[in-house]
C-alpha cells in the first residue's frame, strides 16, 4: 500500500479541504449545543433542528431561487425550534430528554411528509451549487491555503459564526451568565441573572446553530434534500459535546477530527483495495468514533477536571435550591 | 412540591409526545394513498372480482429511485386492471414497525403484500401470523407463503463497466458503496469484469461508506475516487448513488446511475443508468396469486433478458464521445446475454 497516495502533501491538502468542509454541519450544530448545555438544558431535538434547517432551506431555495434565503429560512426554522424546545424545558419546565426526542420525531415526520406531498413521484429536484471563492492573498499560501481559503461563501460564513459564538461564550457578559445559569441557577438568580431569559437565549443560539448546519449540509454540498438527510448528525453533535467537555474550541476541533478521520478511512479503504482489500471495512468505519473517543478522552484527563454543567438538564424553579 | 404541581407537569410532559404522535398519524394516514380504481370489493372474497387485492410497502418517498421503480410497476399494473393497489410509503424502517404496517393490511384482506425493502423479519412475523396472505420481499430465505425478489443488477452493471472501460483516460474507475452486502459487491465486481473486458489497464478503486442514506458521505466519497484519478464511477445504494450524482456534476466526469433513470441529476454527466425494473417481478407474482400458484412461495428472478434489469442510457450525455467500437461490443455482450450464450460472472463476495 503506497502511503504517499494519502499522506503525501498534494493528498493530504485535498483530503483536508473536502473534510473541513464535510465536517461543518455537524461542527455547527455542535458549537450550538454547546451553549445550550452550558446553560443547563440538554437539547436533544439536535438532529431535527438540523433536519428542518435542511428541508427549509431547501425549499426557499428551490422555490425562490435564492441562496442566502435559502440560509436565513434554514436559521429561521432552527430558531423557531429552539423557542418550541425553550418553551416546553423552560417555561413549562417538562421534561428536557423528552422534549428533545418529540421534536426529532415531529421534525422527521414534517419534513418526509411534506416534501413526499411536493415532489412524491416525480423527478428528484436538485437546487444550483454555490461556486467555490478563493480569498485574495490567503489562498495562495501553501497548504493553509487551498484547505481554507478556497471553500464556498457559506464555509467562510460558518467559520465566522462559529468562531464568534465560541468567543460569546467565552468573552463576554453573556458567555459568563450562560455559565452562571448552567452552574448554579440559584446564585446567578440571586445575582440578577434571569435564568429563564438566558437559557430561552441560549436554545435560540442553539436552534439557529443547527438550521445553519441543516442549510451548509443540503444548499453548500449536496444541492438535493432526501428524507433523513441529516443522517445522525445531530447526534455526532451532541456526543462532541459531551467528548469536548463543554468547551466550544474543544468541540468545534473535535467535529473537525472525526470529519477528517471519517474522510481519511474512506481513503484509506480505496488505497487499500476497495473490496478486494482483506481488511474487515467494519474497521475502516469505526476509525472515526475510535480515534475521536481516544483524543478527547486524553484531552479530558490531561485538563483533569470535571467540565460538566452542574445543573445541565435539571429545569430552574424558583425557591426551590439548587 | 404539591401534588397538584406533579399532576400539572405531567399533563404538560404529554403535550409534545401527543403533537408527535399526532403529526405522525396524519403523515402516515394521507401516506396510506387508498388507490383504489373502483371496484369498491364485495363482501365475498373471490366473487367474481378477478382483480388482485395488492398493498406495496415501501421504505421511503416516492422520489426516491428505490421507491419510485417500485411504485411506478404496481401503478403500471393497477391501470392494466390487474390488481386493486393500497401503498404506504415512508414506512418505518425498524423490524416492530413494519410489521405493524403489513399486519394492518394483512388483517384488511389484502391477498399480496409487496414489501420492498429487506424486510425478512417483518415479512416472516406476518406471514405467519396471517397464513392466508401472500409476501413478497428482499428475504434471504423463503417461506410457504413469503417469495424471494431477487436483484441481478450486476448483469447491466457489466454493461456499465463495458462502456467505463472505453470511457476512462486515467484507466482508472471507481466504485462506492452503502455496506459490503451481496447485492453492492456484485455490481461493484461485475462493473470492474466489464471494464477490463474493454480495457485491459483499467484499476478500480472502491469504497463502502457505512450507511445507505448519508449521500453527503457518498458525494464525499466520490469525491474521493476522482482526487485519485478515477474519472468513470459507479454506486450502489441511495444515498451513495445521490452523492456521487453531486460529485461528478461538479468535477464534471462520467458515472451511472442506479436502480432508477438518475440522469436528471446529472443531465451532461450521467453515461446511463443501471435500471431495475420491478414490472416482471410483480407481475409474476400478481399471476401467480390469481392462479393460485403462488405457493410454496420462490424465488423470482429476472435478469437482462426478461428486463428485470437493464442499462438505459442518457442522450444528454456530453462528457466525451462513447467510442464506437466499445459500443458495437457492449450491444454484442448484451444480445448474448440476452440469448444466454454469455453469463456474467456473480461474485457476492465473502
Amino acid at each position: 500500500m503506497d502511503w504517499s497516495e494519502i499522506f503525501g502533501p498534494d493528498a493530504l491538502v485535498v483530503l483536508l479541504s473536502t473534510s473541513v468542509a464535510f465536517a461543518m454541519p455537524t461542527a455547527l450544530a455542535a458549537v450550538g449545543e454547546t451553549v445550550a448545555e452550558r446553560a443547563g438544558v440538554l437539547n436533544l431535538g439536535l438532529e431535527g433542528m438540523l433536519l428542518s434547517g435542511a428541508l427549509a432551506s431547501f425549499l426557499v431555495a428551490y422555490y425562490v431561487g435564492s441562496v442566502a434565503l435559502g440560509t436565513l429560512a434554514g436559521v429561521a426554522i432552527g430558531i423557531a425550534l429552539g423557542a418550541l424546545m425553550a418553551f416546553l424545558s423552560v417555561t413549562l419546565k417538562t421534561e428536557q430528554i423528552i422534549n428533545g426526542i418529540a421534536i426529532v420525531l415531529v421534525a422527521q415526520g414534517i419534513t418526509a411528509f411534506t416534501f413526499e406531498k411536493l415532489f412524491g413521484g416525480g423527478e428528484q429536484p436538485t437546487v444550483a451549487g454555490i461556486p467555490d471563492v478563493n480569498v485574495p492573498l490567503l489562498h495562495s499560501i501553501p497548504g493553509v491555503g487551498p484547505v481554507l481559503f478556497e471553500q464556498n461563501v457559506l464555509f467562510y460564513v460558518s467559520v465566522a459564526i462559529a468562531l464568534g459564538v465560541c468567543l460569546l461564550l467565552t468573552r463576554t457578559r453573556f458567555g459568563l451568565s450562560v455559565s452562571a445559569v448552567g452552574e448554579s441557577p440559584a446564585a446567578a438568580e440571586a445575582m440578577a441573572v434571569s435564568v429563564a431569559r438566558t437559557r430561552w437565549l441560549a436554545l435560540l443560539v442553539g436552534g439557529a446553530m443547527a438550521g445553519l448546519g441543516g442549510a451548509v449540509l443540503v444548499l453548500g454540498q449536496l444541492n438535493v434534500f432526501e428524507e433523513d438527510v441529516s443522517g445522525g448528525r445531530g447526534w455526532i453533535a451532541i456526543a462532541l459535546v459531551i467528548f469536548g467537555r463543554w468547551n466550544p474550541l474543544f468541540v468545534l476541533g473535535g467535529a473537525f477530527l472525526f470529519g477528517f478521520t471519517d474522510a481519511l478511512q474512506i481513503r484509506v479503504q480505496a488505497v487499500s483495495g476497495g473490496i478486494a482489500s482483506t481488511v474487515p471495512t467494519e474497521i475502516f468505519g469505526a476509525l472515526p468514533y475510535a480515534v475521536t473517543l481516544v483524543v478527547m478522552v486524553a484531552a479530558t484527563v490531561w485538563a483533569g477536571r470535571d467540565a460538566q454543567p452542574a445543573a445541565l438538564g435539571v429545569p430552574f424553579r424558583k425557591g426551590v435550591g439548587a | 412540591m404539591g401534588v397538584e404541581s406533579v399532576m400539572r407537569l405531567t399533563t404538560w410532559k404529554a403535550v409534545p409526545i401527543c403533537l408527535a404522535a399526532i403529526v405522525l398519524a396524519t403523515g402516515a394516514a394521507s401516506c396510506g394513498d387508498d388507490d383504489d380504481g373502483g371496484g369498491g370489493g364485495g363482501g365475498q372474497a373471490g366473487g367474481g372480482q378477478d382483480k388482485v387485492k395488492t398493498a406495496i410497502v415501501l421504505p421511503c418517498a416516492t422520489s426516491d429511485p428505490w421507491c419510485k421503480q417500485g411504485y411506478d410497476a404496481a401503478k403500471a399494473l393497477q391501470k392494466q386492471g390487474a390488481i386493486d393497489l393500497k401503498v404506504t410509503t415512508n414506512a418505518p424502517q425498524d423490524t416492530a414497525g413494519v410489521t405493524r404496517v403489513l399486519a394492518q393490511y394483512a388483517q384488511s384482506g389484502t391477498q399480496l403484500i409487496l414489501a420492498h425493502s429487506t424486510w425478512q423479519d417483518a415479512a416472516f412475523a406476518v406471514a405467519k401470523q396471517f397464513p392466508d396472505v401472500d409476501i413478497a420481499s428482499y428475504a434471504f430465505e423463503l417461506r410457504d407463503n413469503v417469495a424471494i425478489l431477487e436483484e441481478p443488477i450486476y448483469q447491466a452493471a457489466y454493461l456499465a463497466g463495458m462502456l467505463a472501460g472505453g470511457l476512462t483516460e486515467s484507466n482508472t474507475i471507481g466504485g462506492s458503496a452503502g455496506q459490503d452486502v451481496p447485492l453492492c459487491h456484485a455490481e461493484l465486481e461485475a462493473f470492474e469484469d466489464g471494464a477490463k473486458r474493454t480495457n485491459k489497464q483499467v484499476k478500480m478503486i472502491d469504497a463502502y461508506i457505512g450507511d445507505w442514506n448519508d449521500s453527503a458521505k457518498g458525494k464525499q466519497a466520490t469525491q474521493a475516487q476522482i482526487d485519485q484519478g478515477a474519472d468513470v464511477v459507479i454506486a450502489c445504494g441511495g444515498g451513495p448513488a445521490t452523492g456521487m450524482a453531486q460529485a461528478i456534476k461538479e468535477a464534471n466526469i462520467s458515472g451511472f446511475g442506479y436502480v432508477g433513470d438518475m440522469s436528471s441529476q446529472a443531465p451532461k454527466n450521467m453515461v446511463g443508468s443501471v435500471l431495475y425494473n420491478l414490472g416482471p417481478y410483480f407481475k409474476a407474482a400478481v399471476t401467480d396469486v390469481k392462479d393460485d400458484t403462488f405457493r410454496p412461495a420462490k424465488r423470482y428472478e429476472f435478469g437482462l433478458a426478461d428486463g428485470g434489469v437493464s442499462l438505459q442510457l442518457n442522450d444528454g450525455y456530453s462528457v466525451k464521445e462513447i467510442p464506437a467500437n466499445v459500443m458495437d461490443q457492449m450491444e454484442k455482450v448484451q444480445d448474448q446475454i440476452k440469448s444466454g450464450e454469455f453469463k456474467v460472472p456473480y461474485e457476492a463476495g465473502a
